[in-house]
C-alpha cells in the first residue's frame, strides 16, 4: 500500500532533516471538445508519482519522481536532501504545530464521470455544439467542451501525517465566436475560459444544460458585432456572479495570501498592498463586504480534508463588514507572523510540485439586495457586466482592469441595449469601498475556476468562489 | 543502461494499431527560488511521459501516461484508439485530419549542453550566493530564481517518423529591492548554464534601484523606450494573436485579410528562426515536422502565418505544416511560433534610443499582460521593476508603475528605432512539462504608447 511506503520513507527521513513530507499523487484526466460538427480534442491522460519535501536547517529541498517503488521514493528523498543542502545557509524559521492528519477524505459525487461512456459524453457535446450553429455565417467558430479529472493523494510526514484523499471534478461549457471581417466578438456559457467546473460528478454536467443555452449564446455573439462600443466614463456597475468571482479571486484572494505579504513571491506572482500588521484593522471595503475562506464547502474545487502539509481543512473569515480579519497561510507563513495555526492553504499541483500558499474557496457572503431583478430595479443608471473576457492586475493587487464579454445598459431600473467590449478599472480598496449592494442567497452560487497560476516552476490550481451579483458605484468604465 | 527515449517511443508505438504516433518526453530539471536574499524553495523533477495519438478515418484521439510498463503503454494505446474510434463514430463522416506527416530530415542544432544536463545543485547554490552578495553591497535584498533543465523528445509514427531531440536551457532572474519597496529587474536565458553570469545579472538588477521617489504619470500617449524584455512580451502575444494559422483560417486572427500589406514600420523584420544565434533551438515540432526559418513580417509587410498539420488542413489552399505544432496532432488552440526573432536596428543602446525623446516613458518589463481584444492585438498590462521617466533625452526619475492598453501591432507600426543588440527573452514559468521558449529581440523606441492608468 502506497501510504505504508510513504510512512516507511518518513521513518528513514527522521534524523536526516528537520522535517519531511512525502506525497503520492495519481491523477487521471479526460478532455473532450467538439467544433463544427467534429471532435476537435479528445485526450485522456494519467500521471502518477511521488514528491518529497525536506527541510535542512532553514533550507527546503523538493524532489519528484515517477518511480513509485520504495527505491524510487528513497532516491527522491536523497535528491531532496542534496538539493536542500546545496542552498546557501539560511536561518531556520518555525512551523506552526499541526495535529497529525489521519484517515480518508473524498469529495462527494453522484455519478463518476469516468463511468459515463464516451458515446454519451460526445452525444451531449455534439448536441450543444450543433445548437450553437444557428445558420448565421458570422458565427466563425463554435465549441462545446467537457473535462473531468480524478486525483488520489496519500500524504505522510515526519509530523505524523498519514492520510489519503480523493477528489472527483468535472465541468464544461460552450462558446461561440462571431466575426464580420473587421470585428470579432465571443460569448460563452456558463463561464468563460473553458466552462464551469465543480467537485462533483456527471450530474453537474447534465445540470448545466449546455444545449438549451447554445442558441442564445450564438445570437448574442452576433448581436455584439453591431452593438455600440462601451462608453467611456464613470458610472454604476453591476457585476454578474461570474465576473464578481474573478474580481474576488484577483483583488482579494491573491492579495490576502500571506506568502505574498511576506515578500516570498516578489520575484514572480508579486507582493501585496496588504501588510501582515494590517490583520484585524485594515478597512478593505464597504460594510457590505464579507469574505469567507472555506475549504470544507461541498462541491467546491478548493475543498479537501487536509491541505498538502496535512493541516485539516478550515472555514474562517477573511473580511467582516469591510474590515480585514484573516489571511491565507501555510505552516511557515503563519508562524512567521505569530499565528497559532496554519490557515490550511498549502496546496500543490500534482506530484511534481511542492505545496505553496494557495487560495481555498474564497467567497463573498450573500447580501440583502434580493434577486438580480431586484438589484437592477433599484439601479437608476449604469452597466450590467457579464462573463469575463480579460483580466489584469498589478503585482501588489491594487490597480486592475477587467473586460467582460457583454454589457447591458441600465436605465430607470431596467436592462437596456447591449454594449460591446465593456471594460472597467479601479484600485482595490476604493473599488471594494464602493460596493453598496450584494444580492441574496437565492442568487449565490459557486464559480469553479481551473486556471489559477502561481509558483516557480508554475503551478495551476483549481478553486471555487461563491458569489452573487453585486453593485459598485462610481466605477471607471470603457477604458479598453 | 536505461532505455533511450527513442526506444521507448518505438515500444509505445508497438502497442498501437493502425495510424498512430508515439511521443516521449523526458524532463529533468532544477529550480532554486530565493526571496529576501534567502533560499526559499528548490525543486528537482525527473519525469518521463508517453502520449499516443491515434488517427482513425480523419479523426484523432490521444492518451498519455507516465506509467511506462508494457501494460501501461498497452492501456494508453487502447484509450487513444477508443477515443479516435468514438470521435469517428460520433461524427458519422470522415474527419479533416489529413494524416500523420511523412518523415523529413531535421537539421542539427547546438541547443544541448552536457554540463547543464548534469543539473548540479551546487551550481544553483553558487548562483544564489553571488546574487545575494551583489545586492548586499547596496543594502538591497535579492529575489528570483535560478533554473536549468534538460528535455529529451522522441517521436515514432506509423508514417515512418523516427526522431529524437535533446535540448537544455538555463535561466536566472534577479529582482533587487530596497527597504522602501523600489525594485529593479534583470534576467538572462541561454542553452548553457555556464553562459549565465549571476553576478552580472544581479548588478543589472541592482542598478535599476534608485533612491528617488517615483513620480506619477497621467493617462495619455507617450513616446516610449521598451527594453528587450518588454518587446519580447509583445511579440510573444503577437505569435498567438496574429501568426496562429488556426485563428487566421477561422477569421479570428489579427492578420485576417492583411497578409501582403503593411502592418508595421519598415524597420520591422520578424521571423520564426529556430537556429538563430542565442535562441533556444529545436529540431522538430510535436508532429515530428522539421523546424525551419519562416519570415513573418518583412520590412513591415505581413508575410505568413504558421501552421501545424491540423490548421493547415483547416486553411486549405495547399497550406502545409510549417513545423509549429505544440501538441501531437496539433492543438485545439492552434500552432505557435516558439522561436521569434526580431532583427535589431542601428541604435547603440537604450540610452541612444531615449535621446530624441523630450518627455516619455522607459519600460524595463511588463507584467500580467492579457488580450483585451484579440483581433486588434489590443493588450493591457502593467509595467514593473524598473519604470522611468525620459526627460530631455535622458532616463531620469522612476515612475510609479503604469497600466498600458495598446495594440501590439500599432506599437510595431509606430516603431521609430531599434537597438543593434538583441537579447534572448524568456520567462521560464514552466507550467506543466518544461518547454523552454524565448524571443530574440532588441529594445525599441515607439511613439504614442497609450497609458490608461496607474497604481498607487
Amino acid at each position: 500500500m502506497i501510504l505504508d511506503l510513504l510512512t516507511d520513507l518518513m521513518a528513514k527521513a527522521e534524523g536526516r532533516c528537520a522535517y519531511a513530507e512525502a506525497r503520492h499523487v495519481e491523477h487521471r484526466e479526460e478532455a473532450l471538445a467538439v467544433r463544427a460538427g467534429t471532435v476537435d480534442d479528445f485526450a485522456a491522460s494519467s500521471a502518477e508519482g511521488i514528491g518529497v519535501r525536506v527541510r535542512v536547517g532553514g533550507g527546503w529541498g523538493f524532489a519528484a519522481t515517477r518511480d513509485v517503488s520504495a527505491a524510487g521514493a528513497e532516491a527522491a528523498l536523497a535528491q531532496a536532501l542534496a538539493i536542500a543542502e546545496a542552498q546557501p545557509a539560511g536561518a531556520a524559521t518555525p512551523l506552526t504545530p499541526v495535529h497529525p492528519a489521519r484517515g480518508h477524505w473524498a469529495s462527494p459525487h453522484e455519478v463518476d464521470p469516468f463511468d459515463v461512456s464516451l458515446e454519451d459524453k460526445l452525444a451531449l457535446l455534439f448536441a450543444a455544439e450543433a445548437a450553437l450553429r444557428t445558420g448565421d455565417e458570422r458565427v466563425v467558430r463554435s465549441l462545446a467542451a467537457l473535462r473531468a479529472w480524478r486525483e488520489r493523494k496519500a500524504l505522510a510526514s515526519t509530523d505524523g501525517a498519514a492520510c489519503t484523499q480523493e477528489l472527483v471534478a468535472t465541468g464544461g461549457g460552450i462558446a461561440a465566436w462571431a466575426s464580420d471581417g473587421s470585428e470579432l466578438q465571443m460569448r460563452s456559457y456558463p463561464l468563460a475560459h473553458g466552462g464551469l467546473f465543480a467537485a462533483a460528478g456527471w450530474e453537474h454536467v447534465l445540470a448545466l444544460d449546455l444545449a438549451a443555452h447554445a442558441p442564445r449564446v450564438a445570437e448574442e455573439a452576433v448581436e455584439l458585432l453591431t452593438a455600440p462600443q462601451c462608453p467611456e466614463g464613470v458610472t454604476t456597475v453591476v457585476l454578474d456572479g461570474e465576473q464578481l468571482a474573478l474580481q474576488i479571486h484577483e483583488s482579494i484572494g491573491h492579495a490576502l495570501e500571506l506568502d505574498r505579504m511576506l515578500l516570498q513571491e516578489a520575484s514572480y506572482a508579486g507582493t501585496s498592498w496588504v501588510l501582515p500588521g494590517d490583520l484585524g484593522s485594515l478597512r478593505y471595503g464597504s460594510e457590505q463586504l464579507n469574505i469567507i475562506a472555506d475549504a470544507t464547502l461541498p462541491g467546491a474545487l478548493g475543498s479537501f480534508g487536509w491541505d498538502d502539509e496535512g493541516v485539516a481543512a478550515r472555514r474562517f473569515a477573511l473580511i467582516e463588514g469591510g474590515v480585514l480579519r484573516g489571511a491565507l497561510s501555510n505552516r511557515e507563513s503563519a508562524a512567521a507572523v505569530g499565528l497559532e495555526r496554519s490557515g490550511a492553504c498549502a496546496r500543490a499541483d500534482g506530484f511534481a510540485r511542492q505545496p505553496i500558499v494557495r487560495m481555498t474557496n474564497v467567497s463573498i457572503e450573500p447580501g440583502g439586495a434580493g434577486s438580480l431583478e431586484d438589484l437592477i430595479a433599484d439601479t437608476d443608471e449604469g452597466l450590467y457586466l457579464e462573463t469575463n473576457r480579460s483580466w489584469s492586475i498589478d503585482d501588489r493587487r491594487l490597480q486592475f482592469q477587467f473586460g467582460t464579454e457583454i454589457g447591458r445598459e441600465i436605465r430607470g431600473g431596467r436592462l437596456g441595449r447591449l454594449v460591446r467590449n465593456p471594460s472597467y478599472a479601479g484600485i482595490t480598496p476604493r473599488f471594494w469601498g464602493s460596493l453598496d449592494a450584494v444580492c441574496g442567497a437565492g442568487e449565490w452560487r459557486l464559480w469553479g475556476l481551473t486556471n489559477c497560476g502561481k509558483g516557480e516552476p508554475g503551478q495551476i490550481m483549481s478553486v471555487s468562489h461563491g458569489a452573487a451579483p453585486a453593485r459598485f458605484r462610481d466605477v471607471q468604465v470603457g477604458v479598453a | 543502461m536505461s532505455e533511450s527515449v527513442l526506444d521507448l517511443a518505438e515500444r509505445a508505438l508497438g502497442q498501437a494499431t493502425g495510424e498512430a504516433q508515439a511521443t516521449v518526453t523526458r524532463e529533468r530539471s532544477l529550480v532554486s527560488r530565493f526571496a529576501r536574499s534567502t533560499p526559499t524553495q528548490a525543486t528537482g523533477v525527473d519525469d518521463t511521459s508517453v502520449s499516443i495519438l491515434r488517427v482513425h478515418d480523419g479523426h484523432t484521439g490521444a492518451a498519455g501516461t507516465n506509467e511506462l510498463s508494457d501494460d501501461g503503454l498497452r492501456d494508453v494505446a487502447a484509450r487513444a484508439d477508443a477515443a479516435a474510434r468514438a470521435a469517428a463514430a460520433a461524427a458519422g463522416e470522415p474527419g479533416e485530419y489529413p494524416g500523420l506527416p511523412e518523415p523529413a530530415p531535421a537539421r542539427a542544432h547546438d541547443g544541448f549542453d552536457a554540463a547543464t544536463a548534469a543539473l548540479d545543485p551546487a551550481v544553483a547554490g553558487a548562483a544564489l550566493a553571488a546574487a545575494f552578495a551583489v545586492c548586499a553591497e547596496r543594502d538591497l535584498e535579492a529575489f528570483g530564481i535560478w533554473t536549468a533543465g534538460v528535455v529529451e523528445t522522441a517521436i515514432a509514427s506509423s508514417a515512418g517518423v523516427r526522431a529524437r531531440d535533446a535540448v537544455t536551457d538555463a535561466y536566472m532572474k534577479v529582482v533587487a529591492r530596497d527597504a522602501a519597496g523600489r525594485t529593479g529587474w534583470a534576467a538572462d536565458a541561454a542553452v548553457a548554464a555556464g553562459a549565465l553570469d549571476p553576478e552580472a545579472i544581479a548588478r543589472r538588477a541592482a542598478a535599476k534601484v534608485t533612491s528617488a521617489e517615483p513620480v506619477e504619470l497621467a493617462p495619455g500617449e507617450y513616446p516610449v523606450v521598451l527594453e528587450a524584455d518588454a518587446v519580447g512580451t509583445l511579440l510573444d502575444f503577437l505569435g498567438a494573436l496574429a501568426f496562429n494559422g488556426l485563428a487566421h483560417a477561422e477569421g479570428r486572427g489579427a492578420l485576417d485579410g492583411r497578409l501582403g500589406t503593411r502592418v508595421a514600420a519598415s524597420s520591422i523584420n520578424l521571423s520564426d528562426s529556430p537556429r538563430f544565434a542565442r535562441t533556444l533551438p529545436r529540431a522538430f515540432d510535436l508532429e515530428g515536422v522539421p523546424k525551419n526559418p519562416i519570415p513573418l513580417i518583412q520590412d513591415g509587410v505581413a508575410h505568413r502565418v504558421v501552421h501545424d498539420t491540423r490548421s493547415a488542413a483547416r486553411a486549405g489552399g495547399g497550406a502545409r505544416s510549417t513545423g509549429h505544432a505544440v501538441a501531437p496532432g496539433g492543438s485545439g488552440f492552434g500552432p505557435h511560433p516558439a522561436n521569434l526573432v526580431l532583427i535589431g536596428g542601428g541604435a547603440a543602446d537604450e540610452t541612444e534610443l531615449a535621446a530624441p525623446i523630450d518627455r516619455g516613458l522607459y519600460v524595463t518589463r511588463f507584467w500580467y499582460v492579457n488580450a483585451a481584444h484579440e483581433k486588434r492585438t489590443l493588450l493591457t498590462g502593467m509595467t514593473r521593476d524598473g519604470t522611468f521617466l525620459i526627460e530631455d533625452g535622458r532616463i531620469t526619475r522612476p515612475v510609479r508603475d503604469v497600466r498600458f492598453t495598446d495594440s501590439a501591432l500599432r506599437i510595431l507600426e509606430a516603431t521609430e528605432a531599434l537597438s543593434a543588440r538583441q537579447r534572448l527573452v524568456a520567462d521560464a514559468a514552466f507550467y506543466g512539462r518544461r518547454f523552454a521558449t524565448g524571443v530574440v529581440c532588441p529594445a525599441l523606441r515607439a511613439g504614442g504608447f497609450r497609458i490608461t492608468g496607474q497604481t498607487i
